[in-house]
Protein backbone atom coordinates (compact mmCIF):
# COMPACT_ATOMS: atom_id res chain seq x y z
CA UNK A 1 0.00 0.00 0.00
CA UNK A 2 2.59 2.33 0.91
CA UNK A 3 4.70 1.27 -1.92
CA UNK A 4 1.59 2.13 -4.17
CA UNK A 5 1.11 5.20 -3.18
CA UNK A 6 5.43 6.30 -3.19
CA UNK A 7 5.82 9.16 -5.12
CA UNK A 8 9.09 10.74 -4.80
CA UNK A 9 7.45 14.19 -4.08
CA UNK A 10 5.07 13.03 -1.35
CA UNK A 11 7.64 12.93 1.00
CA UNK A 12 8.37 16.70 2.92
CA UNK A 13 11.90 16.83 1.90
CA UNK A 14 11.50 15.80 -1.25
CA UNK A 15 8.04 18.36 -1.68
CA UNK A 16 10.56 21.34 -1.19
CA UNK A 17 12.85 20.25 -4.25
CA UNK A 18 10.41 19.41 -6.80
CA UNK A 19 10.65 22.46 -8.74
CA UNK A 20 14.68 22.04 -8.54
CA UNK A 21 14.38 19.96 -12.15
CA UNK A 22 12.08 22.81 -13.58
CA UNK A 23 14.78 25.22 -12.09
CA UNK A 24 17.58 23.37 -13.87
CA UNK A 25 15.98 23.28 -17.30
CA UNK A 26 15.31 26.93 -17.40
CA UNK A 27 19.01 27.30 -15.72
CA UNK A 28 20.31 25.35 -18.69
CA UNK A 29 17.91 26.89 -21.59
CA UNK A 30 19.10 30.03 -20.47
CA UNK A 31 22.88 29.72 -20.60
CA UNK A 32 22.39 27.54 -23.68
CA UNK A 33 20.68 30.49 -24.91
CA UNK A 34 23.51 33.08 -23.69
CA UNK A 35 26.27 31.11 -25.48
CA UNK A 36 23.89 30.72 -28.60
CA UNK A 37 23.67 34.15 -28.60
CA UNK A 38 27.52 34.94 -28.05
CA UNK A 39 28.68 32.01 -30.81
CA UNK A 40 26.13 33.39 -33.24
CA UNK A 41 27.55 37.12 -33.39
CA UNK A 42 24.19 38.22 -32.66
CA UNK A 43 23.46 41.90 -32.33
CA UNK A 44 19.99 41.27 -31.50
CA UNK A 45 18.56 44.81 -31.90
CA UNK A 46 18.62 47.76 -34.86
CA UNK A 47 19.83 49.78 -31.65
CA UNK A 48 22.29 52.11 -32.12
CA UNK A 49 25.15 49.68 -30.58
CA UNK A 50 28.27 48.77 -32.81
CA UNK A 51 27.45 45.36 -34.55
CA UNK A 52 28.80 42.65 -33.66
CA UNK A 53 31.66 41.02 -36.05
CA UNK A 54 32.58 38.08 -34.44
CA UNK A 55 31.69 34.50 -33.96
CA UNK A 56 32.77 31.59 -31.40
CA UNK A 57 32.76 32.17 -27.35
CA UNK A 58 33.84 35.91 -25.95
CA UNK A 59 35.77 33.94 -23.25
CA UNK A 60 37.83 31.93 -25.05
CA UNK A 61 41.17 31.93 -24.64
CA UNK A 62 42.60 32.68 -27.74
CA UNK A 63 40.80 35.63 -29.92
CA UNK A 64 41.71 36.40 -33.48
CA UNK A 65 41.08 39.70 -35.17
CA UNK A 66 41.50 39.21 -38.62
CA UNK A 67 41.76 42.98 -40.55
CA UNK A 68 40.36 41.97 -43.81
CA UNK A 69 39.01 43.78 -47.11
CA UNK A 70 35.85 41.79 -48.95
CA UNK A 71 37.10 42.58 -52.14
CA UNK A 72 41.10 40.96 -51.98
CA UNK A 73 41.87 37.33 -53.38
CA UNK A 74 44.46 36.67 -50.91
CA UNK A 75 41.67 37.38 -47.99
CA UNK A 76 39.36 35.16 -49.83
CA UNK A 77 41.57 32.34 -50.01
CA UNK A 78 42.63 33.31 -46.79
CA UNK A 79 38.55 32.72 -45.83
CA UNK A 80 38.31 29.58 -47.47
CA UNK A 81 40.83 27.29 -47.10
CA UNK A 82 42.12 28.58 -43.39
CA UNK A 83 39.29 30.52 -41.72
CA UNK A 84 36.19 28.12 -42.66
CA UNK A 85 38.48 25.63 -41.08
CA UNK A 86 39.58 27.21 -37.99
CA UNK A 87 35.66 28.73 -37.79
CA UNK A 88 34.22 25.19 -37.64
CA UNK A 89 37.21 23.53 -35.56
CA UNK A 90 38.01 26.26 -32.72
CA UNK A 91 35.49 28.50 -32.90
CA UNK A 92 32.47 26.04 -32.41
CA UNK A 93 34.77 23.90 -30.27
CA UNK A 94 35.00 27.52 -27.41
CA UNK A 95 38.88 27.45 -28.28
CA UNK A 96 38.79 30.74 -30.18
CA UNK A 97 36.72 33.73 -30.27
CA UNK A 98 37.25 35.32 -33.84
CA UNK A 99 36.30 38.90 -34.53
CA UNK A 100 36.11 40.45 -38.55
CA UNK A 101 37.83 43.88 -39.07
CA UNK A 102 36.84 46.26 -41.97
CA UNK A 103 40.06 47.34 -43.36
CA UNK A 104 38.61 48.35 -47.31
CA UNK A 105 41.36 49.24 -49.67
CA UNK A 106 40.61 52.14 -51.53
CA UNK A 107 42.29 50.10 -54.56
CA UNK A 108 38.57 47.77 -54.58
CA UNK A 109 35.87 49.76 -56.07
CA UNK A 110 33.30 47.46 -54.01
CA UNK A 111 34.73 46.51 -51.07
CA UNK A 112 33.46 49.45 -48.92
CA UNK A 113 29.94 48.55 -50.03
CA UNK A 114 30.59 44.92 -49.36
CA UNK A 115 31.64 45.90 -45.85
CA UNK A 116 28.76 48.02 -45.30
CA UNK A 117 26.49 44.83 -46.36
CA UNK A 118 28.33 42.76 -43.47
CA UNK A 119 27.57 44.95 -40.96
CA UNK A 120 24.39 45.93 -41.87
CA UNK A 121 24.07 42.09 -41.06
CA UNK A 122 25.88 41.95 -37.94
CA UNK A 123 23.21 44.87 -36.76
CA UNK A 124 20.71 41.79 -37.81
CA UNK A 125 22.68 39.13 -35.71
CA UNK A 126 22.86 37.57 -39.99
CA UNK A 127 26.82 38.43 -40.25
CA UNK A 128 28.02 34.61 -40.19
CA UNK A 129 25.67 33.80 -43.35
CA UNK A 130 26.43 37.03 -44.61
CA UNK A 131 30.03 36.98 -44.79
CA UNK A 132 30.27 33.67 -46.20
CA UNK A 133 28.34 34.53 -48.79
CA UNK A 134 30.22 36.80 -49.55
CA UNK A 135 33.27 34.95 -49.87
CA UNK A 136 31.86 32.40 -51.21
CA UNK A 137 31.07 34.52 -54.33
CA UNK A 138 33.65 37.41 -53.70
CA UNK A 139 34.75 36.80 -57.79
CA UNK A 140 31.07 36.76 -58.96
CA UNK A 141 30.39 40.25 -57.62
CA UNK A 142 34.00 41.98 -57.95
CA UNK A 143 33.16 41.67 -61.61
CA UNK A 144 29.95 43.59 -61.62
CA UNK A 145 29.40 44.94 -57.97
CA UNK A 146 26.43 43.41 -57.59
CA UNK A 147 26.23 42.25 -54.15
CA UNK A 148 22.59 42.80 -53.23
CA UNK A 149 21.92 39.55 -54.74
CA UNK A 150 23.57 37.48 -52.67
CA UNK A 151 22.80 39.07 -49.61
CA UNK A 152 19.66 38.45 -50.44
CA UNK A 153 20.16 34.67 -50.76
CA UNK A 154 21.67 34.00 -47.95
CA UNK A 155 19.31 35.30 -45.50
CA UNK A 156 15.45 35.36 -45.08
CA UNK A 157 14.06 37.87 -46.97
CA UNK A 158 12.61 39.88 -43.93
CA UNK A 159 15.83 39.67 -42.87
CA UNK A 160 17.18 41.32 -45.57
CA UNK A 161 14.31 43.66 -45.82
CA UNK A 162 15.44 44.93 -42.35
CA UNK A 163 18.80 44.96 -43.93
CA UNK A 164 18.04 47.33 -46.54
CA UNK A 165 16.67 49.60 -44.21
CA UNK A 166 19.67 49.81 -42.48
CA UNK A 167 21.45 50.64 -45.63
CA UNK A 168 19.61 53.41 -46.47
CA UNK A 169 21.46 56.32 -47.34
CA UNK A 170 24.33 54.17 -48.66
CA UNK A 171 23.74 54.36 -51.84
CA UNK A 172 26.87 55.99 -52.68
CA UNK A 173 29.96 53.93 -53.14
CA UNK A 174 32.87 55.56 -51.31
CA UNK A 175 35.61 53.86 -52.95
CA UNK A 176 34.29 55.24 -56.49
CA UNK A 177 33.68 58.35 -55.66
CA UNK A 178 35.57 59.06 -52.57
CA UNK A 179 36.57 63.46 -52.27
CA UNK A 180 38.55 64.81 -49.91
CA UNK A 181 35.41 66.81 -48.79
CA UNK A 182 33.75 63.47 -47.63
CA UNK A 183 36.22 63.90 -44.10
CA UNK A 184 34.81 64.71 -40.55
CA UNK A 185 36.54 66.82 -37.97
CA UNK A 186 38.19 63.34 -36.56
CA UNK A 187 40.01 62.60 -39.81
CA UNK A 188 37.14 59.60 -40.27
CA UNK A 189 35.37 59.48 -43.88
CA UNK A 190 31.42 60.37 -43.65
CA UNK A 191 29.71 59.47 -46.83
CA UNK A 192 26.32 59.55 -45.48
CA UNK A 193 26.01 56.15 -44.43
CA UNK A 194 25.23 55.42 -40.82
CA UNK A 195 27.26 51.85 -40.83
CA UNK A 196 30.32 53.73 -42.49
CA UNK A 197 30.49 54.43 -38.46
CA UNK A 198 31.42 51.07 -37.80
CA UNK A 199 34.03 50.53 -40.80
CA UNK A 200 35.85 53.85 -40.06
CA UNK A 201 35.75 52.33 -36.61
CA UNK A 202 38.00 49.08 -37.39
CA UNK A 203 40.16 51.53 -39.66
CA UNK A 204 41.37 53.39 -36.75
CA UNK A 205 42.42 50.23 -34.72
CA UNK A 206 44.26 48.72 -37.63
CA UNK A 207 45.87 52.45 -37.53
CA UNK A 208 46.80 51.77 -33.87
CA UNK A 209 48.31 48.57 -34.19
CA UNK A 210 49.29 49.32 -37.33
CA UNK A 211 47.98 47.23 -40.15
CA UNK A 212 48.81 48.13 -43.64
CA UNK A 213 47.90 45.32 -46.00
CA UNK A 214 44.86 42.98 -45.81
CA UNK A 215 44.54 39.90 -44.78
CA UNK A 216 45.91 40.96 -41.10
CA UNK A 217 45.63 38.75 -38.35
CA UNK A 218 46.39 39.71 -34.72
CA UNK A 219 46.38 37.02 -31.88
CA UNK A 220 45.62 37.42 -28.60
CA UNK A 221 45.57 34.96 -25.99
CA UNK A 222 46.01 35.13 -22.14
CA UNK A 223 45.95 39.15 -22.56
CA UNK A 224 49.22 38.75 -24.41
CA UNK A 225 49.18 40.48 -27.73
CA UNK A 226 51.30 38.69 -30.46
CA UNK A 227 52.66 40.67 -32.79
CA UNK A 228 50.13 41.02 -36.30
CA UNK A 229 51.00 38.35 -38.87
CA UNK A 230 50.10 40.01 -42.54
CA UNK A 231 49.52 37.84 -44.99
CA UNK A 232 47.53 34.19 -45.40
CA UNK A 233 48.36 31.25 -43.86
CA UNK A 234 47.12 27.53 -43.95
CA UNK A 235 44.85 25.87 -41.57
CA UNK A 236 47.40 23.21 -40.76
CA UNK A 237 50.04 26.11 -39.64
CA UNK A 238 47.47 28.11 -37.76
CA UNK A 239 46.27 25.44 -35.83
CA UNK A 240 49.76 24.50 -34.61
CA UNK A 241 50.37 27.98 -33.41
CA UNK A 242 47.06 28.41 -32.02
CA UNK A 243 47.53 24.84 -30.24
CA UNK A 244 50.78 25.92 -28.78
CA UNK A 245 48.95 29.10 -27.47
CA UNK A 246 46.39 26.66 -25.81
CA UNK A 247 49.18 24.69 -24.06
CA UNK A 248 51.08 27.68 -22.48
CA UNK B 1 100.14 48.34 -50.78
CA UNK B 2 102.82 45.64 -50.19
CA UNK B 3 101.67 42.09 -50.13
CA UNK B 4 102.25 41.51 -46.59
CA UNK B 5 100.18 44.81 -45.21
CA UNK B 6 97.60 43.49 -47.54
CA UNK B 7 97.50 40.27 -46.05
CA UNK B 8 97.23 41.51 -42.56
CA UNK B 9 93.95 43.55 -44.21
CA UNK B 10 92.42 40.82 -45.23
CA UNK B 11 93.07 38.72 -42.17
CA UNK B 12 91.62 42.14 -40.25
CA UNK B 13 88.75 41.95 -42.52
CA UNK B 14 87.88 38.39 -42.47
CA UNK B 15 88.14 38.67 -38.44
CA UNK B 16 86.03 41.44 -38.30
CA UNK B 17 83.97 40.14 -40.92
CA UNK B 18 83.27 36.64 -39.67
CA UNK B 19 82.39 38.01 -36.35
CA UNK B 20 79.77 40.66 -37.77
CA UNK B 21 78.00 37.59 -39.83
CA UNK B 22 78.31 35.43 -36.29
CA UNK B 23 76.46 38.05 -34.74
CA UNK B 24 74.03 38.59 -37.37
CA UNK B 25 73.14 35.23 -37.42
CA UNK B 26 72.71 34.38 -33.34
CA UNK B 27 70.86 37.58 -33.08
CA UNK B 28 68.45 36.13 -36.16
CA UNK B 29 67.70 32.46 -34.24
CA UNK B 30 67.51 34.51 -30.76
CA UNK B 31 64.79 36.78 -32.53
CA UNK B 32 62.70 33.69 -34.09
CA UNK B 33 63.19 31.24 -30.59
CA UNK B 34 62.80 34.25 -27.78
CA UNK B 35 59.01 34.30 -26.53
CA UNK B 36 57.08 36.54 -29.01
CA UNK B 37 54.89 38.16 -26.07
CA UNK B 38 55.87 39.06 -22.86
CA UNK B 39 56.52 35.73 -21.15
CA UNK B 40 59.22 34.24 -19.66
CA UNK B 41 61.85 31.40 -21.35
CA UNK B 42 60.31 28.28 -21.13
CA UNK B 43 60.11 25.07 -23.77
CA UNK B 44 56.27 25.86 -23.99
CA UNK B 45 57.37 29.71 -25.22
CA UNK B 46 59.84 28.60 -27.24
CA UNK B 47 57.36 26.07 -29.21
CA UNK B 48 54.56 29.02 -29.91
CA UNK B 49 57.70 31.24 -30.94
CA UNK B 50 58.32 28.52 -33.33
CA UNK B 51 54.71 27.98 -34.75
CA UNK B 52 54.63 31.86 -34.88
CA UNK B 53 57.97 31.79 -37.56
CA UNK B 54 56.27 28.81 -39.24
CA UNK B 55 53.43 30.98 -40.08
CA UNK B 56 56.21 33.67 -41.85
CA UNK B 57 57.43 30.54 -43.50
CA UNK B 58 53.90 29.78 -44.45
CA UNK B 59 52.92 32.96 -45.75
CA UNK B 60 55.76 32.88 -48.35
CA UNK B 61 53.36 30.26 -50.31
CA UNK B 62 56.17 28.36 -51.34
CA UNK B 63 56.40 24.45 -49.54
CA UNK B 64 53.55 22.48 -48.05
CA UNK B 65 52.86 22.77 -44.49
CA UNK B 66 54.73 19.66 -43.52
CA UNK B 67 57.92 21.19 -44.66
CA UNK B 68 56.71 24.42 -43.08
CA UNK B 69 56.98 23.02 -40.29
CA UNK B 70 60.28 21.24 -40.76
CA UNK B 71 61.45 24.28 -42.23
CA UNK B 72 60.44 27.00 -39.25
CA UNK B 73 61.71 24.63 -36.42
CA UNK B 74 64.83 23.90 -37.87
CA UNK B 75 66.01 27.00 -39.17
CA UNK B 76 66.51 29.23 -36.04
CA UNK B 77 68.98 26.30 -34.71
CA UNK B 78 70.46 26.21 -38.09
CA UNK B 79 71.53 29.59 -37.58
CA UNK B 80 72.58 29.33 -34.03
CA UNK B 81 75.03 26.80 -35.46
CA UNK B 82 76.12 28.81 -38.12
CA UNK B 83 76.75 31.48 -35.90
CA UNK B 84 78.58 29.65 -33.00
CA UNK B 85 80.71 28.21 -35.93
CA UNK B 86 81.81 31.65 -37.46
CA UNK B 87 82.31 32.57 -34.15
CA UNK B 88 84.72 29.82 -33.44
CA UNK B 89 86.59 30.19 -36.46
CA UNK B 90 86.98 26.59 -37.38
CA UNK B 91 87.33 25.84 -41.33
CA UNK B 92 86.28 29.54 -41.88
CA UNK B 93 85.86 28.75 -45.67
CA UNK B 94 83.37 26.47 -45.05
CA UNK B 95 81.41 28.47 -42.63
CA UNK B 96 81.68 31.46 -44.46
CA UNK B 97 80.81 29.51 -47.83
CA UNK B 98 77.45 28.31 -45.97
CA UNK B 99 76.63 31.54 -44.67
CA UNK B 100 76.63 32.98 -48.52
CA UNK B 101 74.56 29.81 -49.48
CA UNK B 102 72.03 30.52 -47.08
CA UNK B 103 71.99 34.04 -47.25
CA UNK B 104 71.46 33.45 -51.35
CA UNK B 105 69.11 31.29 -50.54
CA UNK B 106 66.77 33.84 -48.40
CA UNK B 107 67.68 36.70 -50.79
CA UNK B 108 66.33 34.90 -54.00
CA UNK B 109 63.09 33.97 -51.70
CA UNK B 110 62.63 37.53 -50.89
CA UNK B 111 63.33 38.21 -54.65
CA UNK B 112 60.35 36.25 -55.20
CA UNK B 113 57.87 36.90 -53.06
CA UNK B 114 58.56 41.01 -54.05
CA UNK B 115 57.90 40.36 -57.31
CA UNK B 116 54.65 38.59 -56.84
CA UNK B 117 53.46 41.05 -54.89
CA UNK B 118 53.24 39.12 -51.60
CA UNK B 119 52.76 41.88 -48.93
CA UNK B 120 53.75 39.46 -46.16
CA UNK B 121 56.34 39.69 -43.16
CA UNK B 122 60.04 39.25 -44.09
CA UNK B 123 60.45 36.88 -40.72
CA UNK B 124 64.23 37.41 -41.05
CA UNK B 125 64.51 38.79 -37.37
CA UNK B 126 61.80 37.35 -35.93
CA UNK B 127 58.23 39.21 -36.57
CA UNK B 128 57.19 42.57 -36.97
CA UNK B 129 59.42 43.38 -40.12
CA UNK B 130 57.56 44.12 -43.51
CA UNK B 131 59.25 42.42 -46.28
CA UNK B 132 60.15 45.56 -49.06
CA UNK B 133 62.45 47.71 -50.67
CA UNK B 134 64.32 48.11 -47.05
CA UNK B 135 64.48 44.37 -46.10
CA UNK B 136 65.61 43.62 -49.95
CA UNK B 137 68.51 46.20 -49.77
CA UNK B 138 69.53 45.00 -46.67
CA UNK B 139 69.71 41.78 -47.03
CA UNK B 140 71.32 42.27 -50.16
CA UNK B 141 73.78 43.93 -48.78
CA UNK B 142 74.23 41.09 -46.27
CA UNK B 143 74.99 38.88 -48.92
CA UNK B 144 77.57 41.17 -51.00
CA UNK B 145 78.83 41.30 -47.50
CA UNK B 146 78.72 37.32 -46.54
CA UNK B 147 80.38 36.87 -50.46
CA UNK B 148 83.18 39.32 -49.73
CA UNK B 149 84.21 37.91 -46.43
CA UNK B 150 83.77 34.20 -48.38
CA UNK B 151 86.24 35.05 -51.15
CA UNK B 152 88.65 36.98 -48.11
CA UNK B 153 88.38 33.23 -46.56
CA UNK B 154 89.37 31.37 -50.22
CA UNK B 155 92.33 34.06 -50.81
CA UNK B 156 93.68 34.09 -47.51
CA UNK B 157 93.99 30.32 -47.02
CA UNK B 158 95.27 30.10 -50.90
CA UNK B 159 98.06 32.53 -50.29
CA UNK B 160 98.98 30.88 -46.83
CA UNK B 161 99.04 27.40 -49.15
CA UNK B 162 101.42 29.71 -51.50
CA UNK B 163 103.97 30.96 -48.78
CA UNK B 164 103.66 27.41 -47.07
CA UNK B 165 105.00 26.12 -50.33
CA UNK B 166 107.41 28.61 -51.23
CA UNK B 167 109.26 28.28 -47.58
CA UNK B 168 108.97 24.58 -48.31
CA UNK B 169 110.77 25.04 -51.62
CA UNK B 170 113.23 27.55 -50.56
CA UNK B 171 113.96 24.82 -47.68
CA UNK B 172 114.01 22.10 -50.09
CA UNK B 173 116.05 24.06 -52.89
CA UNK B 174 119.37 24.21 -50.51
CA UNK B 175 119.27 20.55 -50.10
CA UNK B 176 118.98 20.01 -53.79
CA UNK B 177 121.75 22.31 -54.38
CA UNK B 178 123.93 20.22 -52.24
Amino acid sequence: MIRRNFHPFSRPILRRFRLLPVLTLICAAGISAQTRAQTHAVASSDAASAPVKSLGNRNAPITMEVFSDYQCPSCGNFYENTLKYMIQDMVASGQVYFIHRDFPLPMHPYSYMAARWANAAAKIGKFEAVDAALWDNQQAWSADGNIEKFVAAAVAPADFKRMKKLMEGCEVNPNASAKPAAFKNNGQEDHGCALDTYIEQDKQLAKQIPVTQTPTSVITAKSQRYPAMPGFVTWPILKQFLTSLLSQ
Amino acid sequence: MSTGKRETWRRVFLFIGRLALAGMFLFAAYAKLKPQAALPWSLASVRTSLSMFAMQVDSYQLLSPQAVSLAAHALPFVELGLGLWLLSGLWLRYSTLATSVLLLGFFALMVRTYSLGLEINCGCFGPGEQLGKKSLLRDGSLLAFSLAVTICAFLSKRKRSESADSVRAAASEPQRAN
